[in-house]
């Protein structure tokens, strides 16, 4: 599994920790951006999240000369080219994103048209296709989980041709990140939970799978420490700031590593599911992990033993065979699952979640079968071991 | 000066190589999609005329099949009659040669960042399972184990022989045909 060869890339700036949001005016002012657009959604609105990042900014004299906070869960090639027209009208230099993984998204492909001119987004879509730097883009996430801060993929739905269409280019990757605890405090306990384990997942396929490399692996590691060391904490006071600082840091590293080693079969059925089902993303992560690590088991032996030691500690680790390390991280993360359960009933099971049929099945499997990550699963999988999977994580 | 001679040489004889190896895999998808059943439930998906490539970058050795309905690949050379609907891109012949002489998987290779898709992704993982399955039935167990991530189980002895032979057969044949209208 080790290889011998990998790439590594990830040059956004993080800006992490107390009063980070202040360092925007900075920043913009280091690219001779004067006249941002906010991009968002109506909840981070309504949640109050804006207020610090604008006030932030007119601390410095920079004034937001526009926020669009419409972006619906599901971004479309509409929607894109319609904050595109408002940031052209309103003669913006630079873009801010302030949310989940929607509105970043969203936020990745505004600038493509906005960088490259036009009205037609599908037609950057594929790999590659961007040749030069975009305008100056930063981003600040109000969950932790997606990592899409660190990432240089947008997906938009072309809802005229009822496909989605993906956007990779390392040009997509932000100027910065903006990490500010502030940002994830009022997270509900379900969200920060699901968006947890989003993290949590990312990191362990990233650390398991083909493409896993030293330099990810780092990342990944550290990510999987501080999401056993706080999620469980941050459930039982969610206003520990620095516990949410803690969280919000995982979830870029998690990013940082899956974007440079990808990930694998728990990611493929989550898309399935989530396209099928209607599932959110982070909830199909969480609800997979544990069945297909034991799937994975006898290719991801070695790397998943590794895990123990950032699951459960040094001495948890050391007191456990070698031969049992790897069954003894999966039963970490099934203990963890167990936790989050009792506090706030994220589902464990396809049947928890009552919004999965069992007669949907084969059809996920299928659909997962032509998932791009699937590729990078250390283990083949036919179709009827994503069916047996399946069944597992059933009931 | 010996070896500023015979780099060259080794250079040219590893892109006769790729060269000829997509010219016998586009054969064998063409032959392997008329033999083997579960090549066809996969292809079968595929819009009719669809243009399936697999190319060295920037503009190197090349093979494109294409699609004609009920699961059938033919082999078109290296030319295609209109824009190819999905392409699967080394970014160099030294990364095609590693794969096409079976010391790196395909799956590798994707993980590698040697390849890259232009077109739809799941597509390509679809054409990938083709290529593997390709890879497991023509070439000895022992290579093919090199070049897929996972051997298939339920391909027995006499099934991969007789498959084989047929495709070889097939292969041979259009090699043939090419020469002959030539």
């Amino acid at each position: 599994m080790s290889t011998n060869f990998y790439e590594f890339f990830c040059p956004v700036k993080v800006i992490a920790g107390q009063a980070a949001l202040e360092h925007i005016p900075y920043e913009l002012s280091g690219m001779a951006a004067k006249r941002p657009m906010i991009i968002t959604d109506k909840g981070v609105r309504a949640a109050g999240l804006l207020e610090p990042v604008i006030s932030a900014c007119e601390e410095s004299g920079l004034d937001i000369v526009s926020i669009y906070d419409d972006v619906p869960p599901d971004s479309s090639t509409q929607v894109v080219k319609a904050i595109a027209k408002v940031y052209r009208d309103e003669k913006c230099d630079s873009i801010i994103a302030i949310g989940g993984g929607s509105a970043i998204d969203t936020a990745k492909a505004v600038n493509i048209l906005v960088s490259e001119g036009g009205d037609d987004i599908s037609k950057y879509a594929g790999a590659g296709v961007l040749k030069r730097p975009l305008k100056p883009f930063f981003v600040v996430p109000t969950t932790a989980g997606t990592g899409s801060e660190v990432t240089s993929v947008a997906v938009i739905a072309d809802t005229e041709r009822s496909v989605k269409l993906a956007y990779t280019s390392s040009y997509l990757l932000p100027n910065a990140a903006i990490i500010d605890p502030r940002m994830t405090l009022t997270l509900p306990p379900h969200i920060t939970a699901m968006t947890g384990m989003d993290a949590m997942t990312h990191a362990t396929e990233a650390f398991t799978c083909m493409a896993k490399n030293p330099l990810s692996d780092a990342y990944a590691s550290a990510a999987v420490k501080k999401i056993s060391n706080n999620l469980l904490k941050v459930m039982e006071n969610p206003k520990d700031a620095q516990g949410r600082l803690e969280l919000a840091q995982a979830s870029t590293m998690a990013g940082i590593a899956f974007s440079n080693s990808m990930v694998g079969l728990v990611h493929s059925l989550g898309h399935a599911t989530g396209a099928i089902c209607h599932l959110p993303h982070g909830l199909c992560m969480s609800l997979y992990l544990p069945y297909v690590l034991e799937y994975n088991l006898e290719s991801i032996r070695q790397p998943l033993g590794e895990l123990l030691l950032y699951l459960e500690g040094p001495d948890a680790y050391a007191a456990t065979p070698v031969d049992r390390r790897a069954e003894a991280a999966i039963s970490a993360i099934r203990k963890m699952r167990d936790a989050l359960y009792k506090k706030c009933q994220l589902p464990r099971t396809l049947k928890e979640t009552g919004k999965v049929t069992e007669d949907q099945l084969d059809r996920i499997a299928a659909t997962a079968l032509d998932d791009g990550s699937i590729m990078f699963n250390p283990k083949e999988v036919s179709l009827e071991d994503a069916k047996a999977v399946l069944r597992r994580a059933w009931a | 000066m010996i070896a500023r001679v015979i780099k060259p040489v080794s250079l040219q004889a590893r892109r006769l190589y790729v060269e000829v190896m997509f010219q016998v895999m586009g054969r064998a998808l063409q032959g392997i999609s008329e033999v083997d059943e579960k090549i066809r439930e996969e292809t079968r998906v595929l819009p009719k005329g669809f243009l399936f490539e697999m190319m060295v970058m920037p503009a190197g050795p090349n093979l494109i099949v294409e699609h004609q309905g009920e699961g059938r690949l033919r082999f078109l050379g290296s030319s295609a009659p209109r824009k190819v609907d999905l392409s699967i891109q080394f970014k160099h012949i030294a990364h095609a040669f590693l794969v096409l002489s079976f010391q790196e998987k395909t799956a590798t290779s994707f993980a590698n960042d040697r390849m890259v898709v232009d077109g739809d992704l799941g597509t390509a993982i679809r054409m990938t399972r083709v290529l593997n399955r390709l890879e497991a039935f023509i070439l000895p167990k022992l290579v093919a184990s090199r070049a897929v991530k996972e051997y298939p189980a339920d391909l027995g002895l006499p099934e991969k022989l007789i498959s084989a032979a047929k495709i070889y057969l097939k292969v041979a044949t259009t090699f043939i045909e090419t020469a002959r209208a030539s």
